[in-house]
C-alpha cells in the first residue's frame, strides 16, 4: 500500500477513535448523574401527559381576555425598564471600556481592575442581583432596573473592550501622528469606526434584558413577572398563559426590530 | 531638515532591532529607505514622529530633538510631520473630506476637534487638496467605498492638510496595483519637487526606488549599509543591502 495513503488512513482512524471516546465519556457522565439524582430515564416516556395538561390549562380562554389591558400595561412597563437599564449601562460601559482597553489604557493595572470589576458584575447571576438589591431597594421598578443595569454594565464593558481592542492601534496612531489629542482620537477615530458594532451589542442586550426583566419582575414584584406570578398562584392559568404568550410576542418583535436596525446600519 | 544620529532600539531588551542608525534628509528631496523585511525600516520611520519610542540616539527635526519633547511640544511637532501608511489608516465610515480635515486636528482645541468644528478656510483647503489628488468628486463618499489607490490619495491629502515640512511614508504602495502605484508615487515626487516638502519613503521595490528617489538609504539588520545618491545604487550595492544575515537565516524573507 502507498505509505502516504496508510498515513491518511491512520489519521482518520485516530480521529474516529477520539470522537467515539468523547461520546462514551458523555454517556457515562449522564449515567453517573442520573444515578446520583435517582432520575429514571424511562419516565421521559410519560412526558406527553404533562404537556397535554399544560396545553389544556394554559391556553388563554374567554375569561382571560379581560386581563389583556393590565397585561399590556405591565408588559410595556417591563420593556421600558429593560431599555432604560441597557442604555444607561451602555454609557457607563463605553466609558469604562475606553479607559480599560489595552490599546488605549494609560496603565495596564487600570485595565486589569476594570476587567475584574466587569467580570464580577456579570458573573453574579441576574437572580442573585435581584435578591440582593431587594433588601435595600424593596419591591419597586428601581430594584429591577438596578439588577439589569449592573449585569448589563459588566457584560457590555467586556464586549466594548474587546471591540475596541480588535480595532487595533494602527488607525489610532495615524491620528496621533497628525498631532491629535487623546480625546480627539477617541471622538474622531475610534467612535465612528466602532459605532455599528457598539449598536449591535446594545440591541442584543436590549433583547436579552426584555427576557430577563420578566424573571427579575417575578422576584422584585413588579412588571409582567409579578402579574404572571399573581395569576399563576391564584390558579388563573388562562391569564398566566396569556402573559407568557405576550412576552414571547414582545421578545420576537424586539428581535425583529433589532435585526432590521442592524441591517440598516451595516 | 531632519537628522537622525545614532538611533538604537530593542523591543525585547535583548535583540537589537536598530543599532546605531544615522542619516539625514534634505528639504525638497525624495529619500527612500530600502532593505529586507524585518531590517528595521518601519521602526526608523515611526521613531521620527515618536509613534515608537526608541532607546538611544537623537532625532533632530528643525534643530529640535524629538526625543526630548514633552506631550504638548510633541503634539505641536507632530502636526508638522505628515504620515501615510501601507494600510491607509483612514477612518473608513467617515467621508473623504472628514478624513482630510483630520489633518488639522493638531492645531485645534480639544473641543473643536471632538465636535468637528472647522472654519471656512480649513474646509476650502480640504476641498482644494482633494482636487489636487484628483478626488474632488469623492469628497462625500465614505472611505470604505473607495479603492486602495483612492484611499491612499485621501491619506496624502490628510497629510498635506497638516502643512507638513516632511512626509513619512510607511510602505505607501505595498498594497496597491501597478497603476495606482505610479499615481501615488508621482504625487509624492511632485510634493518634493514642486512644494519643497521632504518625502521619506520606506519601500520594498528597488526599481521604484531607482525611478523616484534622489537619495537612497539601505538598511540591513538594523544598520545603515548604504547612504548615497540614487545614481550610486549599483546592482552590487543592492545585493549588499539585501544579503541574508547568517544569524537571521530563515526569518529574513526577501520580498521583491
Amino acid at each position: 500500500m502507498n505509505p502516504n495513503l496508510q498515513q491518511v488512513n491512520h489519521f482518520f482512524n485516530k480521529k474516529r477513535f477520539r470522537l467515539s471516546l468523547i461520546l462514551v465519556i458523555l454517556g457515562l457522565a449522564y449515567a453517573g448523574a442520573s444515578l446520583g439524582l435517582g432520575f429514571q430515564t424511562h419516565s421521559l416516556l410519560n412526558i406527553q401527559d404533562g404537556i397535554a395538561w399544560l396545553i389544556q390549562n394554559f391556553i388563554p380562554n374567554e375569561a382571560s381576555k379581560g386581563y389583556w389591558h393590565e397585561i399590556s400595561q405591565q408588559l410595556f412597563r417591563t420593556f421600558l425598564v429593560a431599555v432604560a437599564a441597557t442604555t444607561c449601562a451602555a454609557v457607563g460601559a463605553l466609558f469604562l471600556a475606553i479607559i480599560g482597553a489595552k490599546t488605549l489604557t494609560a496603565a495596564i493595572t487600570v485595565s486589569w481592575v476594570i476587567r475584574g470589576f466587569s467580570s464580577l458584575l456579570r458573573n453574579i447571576p441576574i437572580v442573585a442581583w435581584a435578591m440582593i438589591l431587594l433588601f435595600s431597594f424593596k419591591q419597586n421598578d428601581l430594584t429591577g432596573f438596578l439588577a439589569l443595569f449592573f449585569m448589563t454594565l459588566g457584560f457590555l464593558t467586556r464586549a466594548f473592550m474587546e471591540t475596541i481592542e480588535d480595532f487595533g492601534t494602527e488607525k489610532i496612531q495615524a491620528l496621533q501622528a497628525t498631532g491629535a489629542t487623546y480625546l480627539q482620537v477617541i471622538f474622531q477615530g475610534l467612535l465612528p469606526e466602532i459605532a455599528v458594532a457598539l449598536m449591535s451589542w446594545i440591541l442584543y442586550m436590549i433583547e436579552n434584558n426584555v427576557r430577563d426583566a420578566t424573571l427579575v419582575g417575578l422576584l422584585t414584584g413588579t412588571g409582567i413577572g409579578f402579574i404572571f406570578n399573581l395569576y399563576f398562584k391564584s390558579l388563573r392559568y388562562g391569564a398566566a398563559g396569556l402573559v407568557v404568550l405576550s412576552v414571547i410576542l414582545l421578545v420576537v418583535t424586539v428581535e425583529l426590530i433589532s435585526n432590521l436596525i442592524g441591517r440598516l446600519l451595516s | 531638515m531632519l537628522t537622525v544620529n545614532h538611533l538604537a532600539k530593542s523591543y525585547d531588551g535583548e535583540k537589537k532591532s536598530l543599532t546605531d542608525v544615522s542619516f539625514s534628509v534634505r528639504s525638497g528631496e525624495v529619500t527612500v529607505i530600502i532593505g529586507p523585511s524585518g531590517a528595521g525600516k518601519t521602526t526608523i520611520l515611526r521613531s521620527i514622529n515618536q509613534l515608537i519610542r526608541d532607546d538611544e540616539g537623537e532625532i533632530l527635526f528643525d534643530q529640535i530633538d524629538m526625543r526630548q519633547l514633552n506631550r504638548v511640544q510633541l503634539r505641536r511637532a507632530r502636526s508638522h510631520i505628515g504620515m501615510i501608511f501601507q494600510s491607509y489608516n483612514l477612518i473608513e465610515p467617515l467621508t473623504a473630506i472628514e478624513n482630510v480635515l483630520h489633518g488639522c486636528l493638531g492645531t485645534k482645541s480639544n473641543f473643536a476637534g471632538i465636535f468637528s468644528i472647522y472654519n471656512n478656510r480649513e474646509k476650502e483647503e480640504a476641498l482644494k487638496l482633494l482636487q489636487k489628488v484628483g478626488l474632488e468628486e469623492f469628497a462625500y463618499q465614505q472611505c470604505r467605498n473607495l479603492s486602495g489607490g483612492q484611499k491612499q490619495r485621501v491619506g496624502i491629502a490628510r497629510a498635506l492638510m497638516q502643512h507638513p515640512k516632511i512626509i513619512l511614508c510607511d510602505e505607501p504602495i505595498a498594497s496597491l496595483d501597478p497603476k495606482s502605484t505610479i499615481t501615488v508615487m508621482d504625487i509624492l515626487r511632485g510634493l518634493a519637487v514642486n512644494d519643497g516638502i521632504s518625502v521619506l519613503i520606506n519601500l520594498h521595490q528597488v526599481d521604484i526606488a531607482r525611478e523616484y528617489a534622489d537619495h537612497v538609504i539601505g538598511i540591513n539588520n538594523g544598520q545603515v549599509v548604504f547612504d548615497d545618491r540614487t545614481q550610486a545604487l549599483s546592482d552590487a550595492a543592492i545585493t549588499g543591502i539585501y544579503r541574508k544575515n547568517a544569524n537571521l537565516e530563515g526569518s529574513l524573507v526577501h520580498e521583491s
